[in-house]
């Protein structure tokens, strides 16, 4: 039995006030084991970005409880969740998340030394070989391609040694060649290091790097899909739920 | 992290700060009294006791008598290690060049005064040309004066011109008469100048010194001896200090306030980068760590800056308040360490105060704002924030308001910088708060289309409401203030005058023509009676202070009690002001008729006076009356200020004749010309500050606009056309905010014309100084001109205008 690095129950999140009141998730529970690639799909406004920051300790739910780890977030005041954010959570947003004056190197190193740390070079190295980068150490994010920088932005997630990577669309902005290169290189780090990431994304290519695929809408899990999971089959299964309207498929998200 | 081009606005502000700073304590710390030239050799001198009154009364000290100046000089030669004791006689005299006092420098006291000859030995002084002088009637004179040896020149003294013969020439201001003569016309002494033997210690003959002096005198040696400056240098150096301690204060301040408004600008333009540190690991502190280091690597760069610059134009700005009479001609600069130390560290510690705010608001942005796309900060302004900016700005106009109404200019000149920090302070805590009415204002005149130009200018000015407002709040507050206190210096001036040329019931007036007064001689010849003012020292028995100094002035009772409307006998007759020992003494001096009332004269006498009248206070301008031959007899030196005639006459020698109009105008201009400096000054250094904040938001908004213009660009604008529209837009968020402040100072101008009105008793013409209020409005619009059309020309040029 594999242990669970990220548990969620009974999850909501509600966000506005009044007539204008949204509920982007409505009571999920679900969990995300150590050593997995999971892939977080859904149609816009379905929650699952909400999902992520929840999960993630960026955004406290209305309701429900999260634990990373063996911590419960809901515990912690806002330095203690900075700090665990730092230690145990690794992130790689969409686009524009490296710091524009830093070098490849520096944005690598700028947890760690948020942390108080000062981290060895060959660590920070050996972070950016991993990723394929290590002759671009000195180069500044302008200076970088689009791929490079969310490479860059991976290694930097990794450096902290977490316990798991959340990505909020990091293809999104890519062509393919550079979406290929990224989604490998997550993969990779399950398939070699047991590490275990959670990724939104909307497109099915990139879903089927994954163990397991869910499927939100109205910020409920409606699907689930794992084994052997293609582009085909995750596409398929979307364009089943959009054409059947969702007439309650309560399915329990184990 | 730091990025140039975002912190150059900090940067600049910060350095123009400190420059202000470091140049006025550099100043302040050199207004030090300086030793007399004429002293100068004289390694220890004795000045006579102190009066008893404030320092910033600027009273004389109590002269010595003659009898205990030769008793006291003789014994301070007998002191061993003192080659010779001399007393330092000064007096009125000035030497007339072609029947005229010559035109020197009005202020140089030392140009108007005697001395006998053998003070020049504490000056170290030695002829140029010719003989000393011997006996009465020979003088020497400074060698600029362009007289010869063996020549005549006529000497106006407080007695009037004699004729005189040059016997030698030396290089310095002041005319040099025989002893005997000196001791005629300078009885009283405040100063004994000791020549001290080479091998000497100055200080162990001071010591010894103190012992023969005791009570009566201080003995002063090196660069105490400054306090035997001329009065009048001393009370300038006073004005220069609170010129300069209200500038550094004032600079210092608003820098704060101006940098406060750009921090908190760069950090809403970071919120994105700032949630990103938050999501990768940053706590809210070490946002707020980053914020205050980014501020203080500008505040000490600024600051470094501005120190060099501060102590560059020092010497320049010393200069300048010597011209316009804010420091005296000995002043010089001097760069002592500890306006260097003050000004290194003022920089820094402007920023960290300045960024306080903005840093607190960035340890509160959420690691979600780097997920967001646009980072718009419209979040509702506070409650507290708008009572606050509104009892802040009415506290301002409150001040505003007590500066005319002040009766001094002292007083004055404190309320109106009050008044203008108050302003500042409410202008920033106000500006987003006032964007809707702003831009509801701004609705009416720009509702006329007119082309492309104007419907994006229009659209521009209401839709950025937050800009716009930020433009425009400064330039409401600069224009406001510059209006209201120029208007309100002018007016009170104007309405003083007039008041003054209501009040005196004659046609013309017998002023000094470059002198300080005018002698007996040209009183008489005005056929006039007038008042001849003289200091007198008195020590009331069991009531400290002593020696207070009191204004006694030497009048001839009936022409006095026929001139003066005001005067209300109490006790006694003024017709009994006659004789040598009678003295009118107003009523809160609380004596009786036939009481006796000792005094200490300018010649250092002791005289026992009886009162023969008591008046109210408010009867006479003065502490005191005496018969106008006492005040004569004891203070040769003594010079009326001004003769009030019908008729008009031909002007004695060292006087002129003005009308009343014309004397009124000029009867305070010293003073009104240094308060109307002084709130140019202040303008000024608003004024550049409003358009300094002006600029840095244009600069700073630009960066967020450069997607704008492009896409107008690509609409089909022409470069020049877009260049055009932003300037356009400032220029008219800038002429509103002017219109705004105007009319808000224009309705406080009204009232405090209607209160000195009241006051003065007659009409009161408004005075606005145009040019002044243009030259303000001018400066921030030029300032908003050029900034947003160099930042639009160079966003529009740059093709790597990618955004970080």
């Amino acid at each position: 039995m594999t242990t669970q690095t990220v548990t969620l129950t009974g999850l909501r999140a509600v966000y506005g006030r009044g007539a204008r009141r949204v509920t982007a998730l409505d009571g999920v529970t679900t969990s995300f084991a150590s050593g997995t690639f999971t892939a977080v799909m859904g149609p816009s406004g379905s929650g699952k970005s909400t999902l992520l920051h929840c999960a993630a300790g960026l955004d406290r739910p209305a309701e429900g409880t999260v634990t990373i780890d063996g911590r419960r977030l809901d515990d912690l005041g806002e330095n203690e969740l900075t700090r665990l954010r730092r230690d145990r959570i690794g992130f790689v947003f969409q686009a524009f998340n490296l710091v524009s004056t830093l070098t490849a190197a520096q944005n690598v190193e700028l947890p760690l030394r948020l942390a108080g740390r000062r981290p060895p070079a060959r660590d920070v190295t050996a972070a950016l070989d991993a990723v394929g980068l290590a002759d671009r150490a000195g180069h500044r994010p302008s200076e970088l391609s689009g791929g490079e920088q969310q490479r860059v932005a991976v290694a930097r997630a990794l450096v902290t040694r977490p316990a798991v990577v959340f990505a909020d669309e990091p293809t999104g902005a890519l062509d393919s060649a550079a979406s290929r290169q990224v989604l490998r290189l997550l993969r990779g780090l399950v398939d070699d290091h047991r590490q275990t990431v959670v990724m939104v994304t909307h497109d099915p290519t990139a879903a089927a790097y994954a163990d397991r695929v869910l499927l939100l809408a109205d910020g409920r899990v409606v699907d689930e899909l794992t084994g052997a999971i293609t582009a085909a089959v995750v596409a398929a299964r979307i364009a089943e739920r959009e054409t059947v309207p969702a007439e309650s498929v309560g399915e329990a998200s184990c | 992290m730091l990025s140039i081009r975002r912190s150059a606005g900090a940067f600049v502000a910060v350095a123009i700060g400190v420059t202000l700073v470091a140049a006025a304590t550099l100043l302040l710390a050199s207004g030090r009294p300086r030793v007399p030239d004429r002293l100068a050799y004289a390694a220890v001198v004795v000045q006579s006791p102190d009066a008893g009154a404030p320092a910033d009364s600027f009273a004389p000290t109590r002269p010595w008598s003659a009898a205990r100046t030769a008793e006291l000089t003789g014994r301070l030669a007998d002191v061993p290690g003192v080659t010779a004791a001399v007393p330092d006689r000064t007096f009125y005299a000035q030497a007339l060049v072609d029947g005229r006092p010559p035109a020197t420098d009005a202020r140089r006291e030392d140009a108007h005064q005697g001395h006998g000859w053998s003070s020049s030995r504490l000056g170290g002084l030695r002829l140029t040309a010719g003989e000393p002088p011997r006996q009465a009637g020979e003088v020497v004179v400074d060698r600029a004066l362009g007289l010869r040896p063996g020549g005549p020149v006529t000497l106006l003294t407080a007695a009037g011109p004699e004729p005189y013969t040059v016997t030698g020439l030396v290089d310095a201001p002041g005319v040099w008469v025989a002893d005997g003569v000196a001791a005629a016309l300078a009885p009283g002494v405040r100063a004994i100048g000791l020549l001290v033997a080479p091998s000497t210690d100055a200080e162990e003959v001071a010591e010894t010194v103190r012992g023969v002096v005791g009570g009566d005198g201080r003995v002063l040696t090196g660069d105490a001896r400054g306090a035997v400056e001329p009065r009048g240098d001393a009370r300038t150096r006073w004005i220069g200090r609170q010129v300069l301690t209200a500038m550094a204060a004032l600079a210092g301040f608003v820098t704060v306030f101006v940098v406060a408004s750009t921090f908190a600008f760069t950090v809403a333009q970071r919120r994105r980068e700032l949630g990103l540190l938050r999501a990768v690991g940053a706590t809210p502190r070490q946002v707020r760590r980053l914020v205050h280091a980014e501020a203080l690597v500008v505040g000490a760069t600024a600051g470094v800056a501005g120190l060099l610059a501060g102590a560059a134009i020092a010497p320049g700005l010393g200069r300048l308040l010597v011209d316009v009479g804010f420091e005296p001609a000995t002043f010089q600069v001097r760069y002592e360490p500890w306006p260097l130390a003050v000004s290194f560290l003022a920089g820094p510690a402007i920023a960290l105060l300045a960024v306080w705010a903005a840093s607190r608001r960035a340890a509160r942005v959420s690691p979600l704002e780097a997920l967001r796309e646009a980072a718009a900060d419209q979040r509702p302004v506070g409650r507290l924030r708008v009572a606050t900016g509104v009892l802040l700005v009415a506290a301002g106009a409150a001040l505003s308001l007590g500066t005319a109404t002040s009766d001094d200019a002292r007083s004055g000149a404190t309320f109106a910088l009050y008044a203008v920090m108050a302003l500042v302070a409410g202008a920033t805590v106000l500006a987003p708060a006032v964007v809707g009415p702003v831009v509801r204002l701004l609705r009416s005149p720009v509702r006329r289309p007119g082309g492309a130009i104007g419907m994006l200018v229009r659209a521009g000015a209401l839709t950025a409401t937050r800009r716009t407002a930020s433009i425009a709040a400064p330039v409401l507050l600069t224009v406001a203030f510059a209006v209201l206190v120029s208007g309100m210096v002018r007016t009170t001036t104007a309405a003083y005058a007039a008041g003054r040329a209501d009040n005196v019931n004659a046609g013309w007036v017998v002023v000094p023509d470059r002198a300080p007064g005018l002698s007996d001689q040209a009183v008489a010849a005005t056929g006039g009676t007038a008042l001849l003012p003289t200091t007198v020292f008195r020590s009331d028995p069991g009531t400290p202070p002593e020696n207070r100094p009191l204004t006694a002035l030497g009048v001839d009772p009936a022409g006095f009690a026929a001139a003066n409307r005001a005067l209300t006998v109490v006790a006694g007759t003024l017709n009994d002001l006659r004789g040598d020992d009678t003295v009118v003494v107003p009523a809160s001096a609380n004596r009786q008729p036939t009481q006796p009332y000792a005094l200490v004269f300018a010649d250092g006498e002791s005289v026992s006076l009886r009162v023969v009248a008591v008046v109210t206070d408010d009867s006479i301008r003065g502490d005191l009356l005496l018969p106008r031959s006492v005040v004569r007899a004891h203070d040769p030196s003594a010079l009326t200020s001004a003769v009030y005639l019908r008729d008009r006459i031909e002007p004695p020698l060292g006087a002129r004749i003005v009308d009343v109009s014309v004397w009124a105008a000029e009867a305070d201009r010293a003073e009104d010309r240094l308060v109307w400096l002084f709130t140019l000054l202040l303008i000024g250094v608003s004024a550049g500050y409003g358009a300094v904040a002006v600029a840095n938001t244009l600069l700073m908004a630009a960066a967020g606009r450069v997607a704008d213009l492009r896409l107008i660009r690509l609409a089909g604008a022409l470069r020049r056309q877009v260049i055009w529209l932003v300037t356009a837009e400032s220029a008219l968020v800038v002429l509103i905010g002017a219109l705004l402040g105007g009319a808000v100072a224009f309705v406080g101008l009204l009232s405090i014309r209607a209160g000195l009105a009241e006051q003065v008793g007659v009409p009161v013409d408004l005075v606005v100084p145009w040019s002044v209020v243009g030259g303000v409005v001018g400066l921030c619009l030029l300032l908003a001109v050029l900034a947003s059309a160099l930042s639009a020309w160079r966003s529009l040029s740059s093709r790597t205008g990618r955004r970080a």
